[in-house]
This record gives structure tokens, sequence and C-alpha cells, in this order.
């Protein structure tokens, strides 16, 4: 099985995803596409295998937000610049339940994470933020996600900065085929 | 006795017609000479109905931008071209952009504050280094 992770295409087969949430199905069948190509709010990349191209076994979407400077409670704001906050939001993620446990959600998230580098290394951005199910906050924990204390009990718990640049740069890793040290990325 | 009569003198109404402005516009050689060609073009004899017309045509631009609507030409070949004129996008109304909306609670923004004004950030995890290792 060798897994291609990239953007959504127009031919791609999603009708019979189903990774056992509705509203993750629907999403890929109804909005996805539209999102992406028509109003451009969000980007969906799907994983498929090269062995059959247009099935999307496990799919996630990207957009940027931000967060309003004067939102925020004024004792935090003086070490704030004076611009909105970027964030990246990982919208959605999900996989396909006939292909669960295989390492597709590591394989996407982590996909995720080197587009969110490349954002914030070109564009700027402080921090990637997601709405995770309840039941799915250990995994996201793993990936260096923390809570971000005072969501209702009617929602999902969001998650908040994992990447804020400077703490993957201070790491070595592999990244676009070339080892990315502190000295080269400072 | 020739009786006088006094004729009552009746005081016509004053109208008071709107006075009419005067206009001195200082024109570079260039746009005077275009004035000029265009005042032929469209057979005007006068500046003022140059100038009128050329009002009219502007204000009809101005009213069309403040709806938000494009001004566009069509050729016969149904070939279009937008008009874009930077003093008419100062009435033109702004255009909602599709944004993500995300809805926080005053809570969540002190945490979020707490986390993203950290002078350091959280070390990565292991899983967090593998992920971008792949």
């Amino acid at each position: 099985m060798a897994i291609v992770i990239r953007r959504l295409e127009d031919r791609d087969e999603v009708e019979n995803f189903d990774c056992g949430d509705e509203a993750l199905n629907n999403y890929l069948r109804r909005h996805a596409w539209t999102n992406q190509e028509k109003i451009s709010i969000g980007v969906s990349y799907v994983a498929i295998d090269e062995s059959a191209p247009r099935t999307v076994l496990g799919y996630f979407t990207m957009a940027m937000a931000s967060v309003p400077r004067d939102a925020f409670p004024k004792k935090y704001v003086r070490g704030f610049p004076p611009y909105d906050l970027p964030l990246i939001l990982l919208a959605r993620l999900a996989v396909d339940r006939r292909f669960a446990g295989r390492g597709l959600g590591h394989a996407l998230i982590s996909e995720a994470f080197r587009i969110s580098l490349r954002v914030a290394d070109q564009v700027g951005c402080r921090c990637i933020v997601t709405d995770a199910y309840r039941d799915r906050i250990n995994w996201y924990a793993r990936y260096g996600f923390v809570p971000i204390a005072g969501a209702s009990e009617s929602r999902n718990i969001r998650w908040g900065p994992v990447i804020c640049g400077q703490s993957v740069r201070r790491c070595d890793v592999s990244w676009n085929g070339r080892t990315m040290r502190n000295a080269d990325r400072k | 006795m020739a009786l006088k009569t006094r004729k009552k003198q009746v005081e016509a109404p004053v109208i008071h017609r709107p006075r009419k402005a005067r206009f001195q516009a200082h024109l570079a050689p260039a746009e005077d000479s275009t004035v000029r060609l265009l005042k032929e073009e469209l057979q005007l004899t006068s500046d003022t109905d140059f100038l009128s017309d050329a009002v009219a045509l502007f204000r009809w631009a101005v009213s069309e931008r403040k709806l938000g609507h494009r001004i566009v030409s069509e050729s016969a070949s149904g070939e279009r071209k937008v008009l874009v004129f930077p003093r008419l996008e100062r009435v033109a109304p702004d255009i909602v952009l599709p944004r993500i909306e995300i809805k926080w609670t005053e809570r969540e923004l002190e945490s979020l504050a707490e986390l993203a004004s950290a002078a350091e950030a959280s070390p990565p995890t292991e899983a967090l280094v593998r992920a971008l290792r792949g």
C-alpha cells in the first residue's frame, strides 16, 4: 500500500468515504471542493493509495484564521503586536474506518504539520489550532497540542498552539529533504 | 378733473435662479489636446457641454460603483474588460471576503493568549518530531 497525500481533486471519489462521523463525511462530500476551489476558504488534502488513485482513504482540511488583538483580555495584549494574531486552523481530519489503524492519521497530521511549517515560514503564523473530539484528545496531545481552557461542555475541546515556529526550529528534523537546524532556520 | 387711478404695483415674484458656477481648469498640454480631440469626436462645441457630459458620465459611473456594480466593456467577440479606476474604488462597498470565523469564549481567549504569548514554546513531542522527520 503506497500512500500519497495530495490536494483534493475534482474527480476524486468522495461519495463512499466513511469515517463513522456524518459531519466529517458530509464535509468531504459536499463542502470540501467548494471551499477549496470556489471560495478559497480552506484547502483539503487527501490520502490515496497509488493503486486506486481516486479513492479517498483519509483527508484533512486547513484554513487560515485570526483572532483580533482587541479580543484578548487586556492583561495579555501588551505582549502582542498591534495586529490580529494569525492562526492555522486544522479544520478537519478524518480517516475512512475501513483503513483505520494503519498509520494514515499519523501520515495526514504529519503532512498538515509540514504545510503549517511552510506557511509559518513564508507568510507568518504563530500557532496551529484545532477542534478535537473529546475521545481523540490523547491522540492530539501526542503531537504536542495542548488544550485551550474554557470550551463549553456542549462542544469539542479546542486545542491550541503546537507549532510556534521556534518550537520546531529548536530540533533537528528532516523537512523537504534537508535537515533543518537551528543555524539555518534563524 | 381727471380721476387718477393708482395702479397697484404688483411685484413680480423673485425667482432665485441657481447661480451658474464658473469652472476653470489648468490642463497640461497633453490633457488639453485630449479634451480638444474628444470635443471634436463628440461634436461638442463648448467647454460647458463637454464638462456637462463628462460629469453625467462620471456621476453614472460613481452611482454604479456605489452599488457594487463593476463597469465592463464587451467587444463584439465577447471579450470583456473591467474598468479599474482607483478613485471609483473609494465609493465601492467593501467586499465581503470569505473568511473563517472562529467563535471563542472569553476563557478560551485568555488561555490562547497565555499560550501564544509564552516566551518559549513547549519542546516538540516525540510524535511531532517523528511526524516531521517522515
